[in-house]
């Protein structure tokens, strides 16, 4: 009742307004994914038909237990996003404080945004080379390595928010009163930044999730993730399977947003 | 040397071995390459390549489409992001819009451009409705939205993804700009709706999502997967140009593969240092 009050006083309860527009924004929204999933369940969806004339849950039922390429890509897919989230959320919080605290922090902040906003596949054909002389073309840890690039210029760059004085002040004290690196860490400043932590392993996770380009260099077509998997079933004109590894794309970040909406954004 | 001098100077060499150096050889891998002093076709040094690709009309073409369509989705983004925001602003926090408004935030590039070629060539999801509804009599008179000379499948795509986005950004600007407050002191001097609209609230929302705008542009730019799909065979967007010149057999478009790599590359750090000399981004 309160934060109703509060919201009419702000001018942002529009809740009643525009009912017919807001359910039909509500349906736009939902269609990609009922689209989709009515594709991965259709037997059969012949021209002119609006909805697939035979339904089938046989294509779930493979994936589910553990047949076929799809549930191979889904676990290949959540190695690699997980092992980027954590590499780069773990060496960005590590390093994006001395980045913040050095004096030419501008220029530094700018080299770390340079991964970040590039295309992933025209630095992805520039990388190949050195990825082919580390012996890491082809692998599933040459894709991790080169997603960790890219994820973490984005955590370098969302850590900036995080070191301020009052955080330089929190280490100080603990310097002061004679705490370990270790105890700094773990006492004090991942407490601290856990929300941001979170974000940027959720985030990270995201970036890798929904990689293709890089992964079709670095991974030379032999890593197969589930982005890679739509591709592919594109190409064959299987858009009955193609609908199917879209919506196992779209399924986990999707319950993870919902679950917790605060991962989309830092504080603006 | 001290613990903490100590420790930064491993976070900085960190740093660099992640983030810089291996960007830095491949860039200069590629610049090697394309000057024919790298690569299995090296020469020895020569421009030809940079004057081939630069003198004909590929690049350009592909770069005005790629600056077309990422201006285009930046425009249509705002303009969506911005009615639904002012619109829903409560309702994008609460019930089944608030719900609804995460799921395309969920979708990846490469999904987007699948689900916008199931809706929008002749024989999708679209046409078959309005043939339904008796509104097109034949599917050919479909008009071409996918592989089209406008990119409007490409935009379409982008948009799908970056409005939503846009939207809960603006709802959560219009709170910590207390932009309800300022119309409210707009509307009590004397201003109309419409001017306090305008005049006020718009002006000052995109001011504060300026950075995230211009990052949009960035990524829109560059971007590969849904014109992979929905894009014509020419002119393409500069990644996808990129990635065919770079993958064919002839091994001599390599080189050209490399130069519209670092031409995207040098345009995206200008537009960057752009960012920064205005303060626009400080991290």
């Amino acid at each position: 009742m309160k934060r109703d009050d509060k919201d009419r006083r702000d001018g942002k309860d529009n809740r009643g307004s525009f009912p017919v527009a807001r359910i039909l924004v509500t349906c736009l929204c939902v269609l990609p994914l009922a689209v989709l999933a009515a594709l991965s369940f259709a037997g059969a969806w012949p021209f002119p038909d609006v909805v697939p004339s035979r339904w089938t849950a046989s294509r779930w039922l493979d994936v589910l237990a553990g047949q076929g390429g799809l549930a191979a890509s889904f676990g290949v897919s959540v190695l690699i996003s997980a092992s980027v989230a954590l590499l780069s959320t773990v060496l960005g919080f590590i390093t994006s404080k001395h980045v913040a605290y050095h004096p030419r922090r501008r220029l530094l902040l700018f080299l770390a945004y340079v991964p970040f906003a590039l295309s992933p596949v025209i630095l992805g054909v520039c990388l190949l080379y050195v990825a082919i002389q580390a012996g890491l073309s082809g692998t599933v840890g040459g894709v991790i390595l080169a997603q960790t690039i890219f994820a973490y210029g984005f955590a370098i760059v969302l850590f900036q928010g995080l070191w301020s004085p009052r955080m330089r002040a929190f280490e100080d004290l603990v310097r002061t009163l004679g705490g370990s690196t270790w105890q700094l860490y773990a006492r004090v400043l991942v407490p601290l930044a856990r929300e941001m932590l979170l974000l940027c392993f959720f985030q990270t996770f995201l970036i890798s999730w929904f990689q293709y380009g890089l992964t079709v260099l670095v991974g030379g077509g032999q890593v197969k993730t589930l982005t890679l998997k739509v591709y592919d079933y594109v190409g064959e004109a299987n858009v009955f399977y193609a609908a199917l590894a879209s919506c196992l794309l779209i399924i986990p970040p999707a319950l993870l947003l919902w679950a917790n909406k605060r991962f989309l954004f830092k504080a603006v | 040397m001290s613990l903490r001098s100590r420790s930064g100077t491993l976070g900085l060499t960190t740093f660099f071995a992640v983030a810089v150096l291996p960007i830095a050889a491949s860039l200069l891998y590629a610049l090697l390459y394309s000057v024919g002093l790298a690569g299995l076709l090296a020469e020895g040094f020569n421009a030809r390549h940079w004057l081939v690709v630069l003198g004909g009309g590929e690049i350009w073409s592909s770069l005005a489409l790629s600056v077309w369509v990422a201006a285009a989705v930046v425009v249509t983004s705002t303009a969506l992001g911005l009615v639904l925001a002012l619109g829903f602003r409560g309702a994008l926090d609460r019930g089944a819009l608030g719900m609804a408004i995460y799921l395309p935030l969920a979708l990846p590039g490469a999904v987007a451009a699948f689900f916008i070629f199931q809706m929008l060539t002749g024989g999708g999801f679209v046409a078959r409705l309005l043939l339904r509804v008796g509104l097109l009599s034949d599917p050919s008179h479909f008009p071409p939205l996918v592989q089209d000379r406008w990119a409007v499948g490409i935009i379409l795509a982008h948009t799908l993804l970056a409005a939503p986005f846009l939207a809960l950004l603006f709802a959560r600007l219009y709170e910590s700009e207390r932009l309800g407050e300022l119309a409210a002191l707009s509307r009590a001097l004397g201003a109309s709706r419409r001017q306090s609209l305008w005049r006020v609230e718009i002006p000052i929302l995109l001011h504060a999502a300026g950075t995230n705008l211009a990052l949009l542009f960035i990524v829109v730019l560059g971007s590969y997967e849904i014109p992979l799909l929905l894009g014509r065979q020419a002119p393409q967007m500069l990644s996808v140009l990129t990635m065919r010149k770079f993958s064919l057999f002839d091994l001599r478009q390599k080189p050209e593969a490399f130069v519209v790599a670092l031409v995207y590359t040098g345009l995206v750090m200008a537009l960057i240092a752009g960012l920064f000399r205005r303060g626009r981004v400080d991290g």
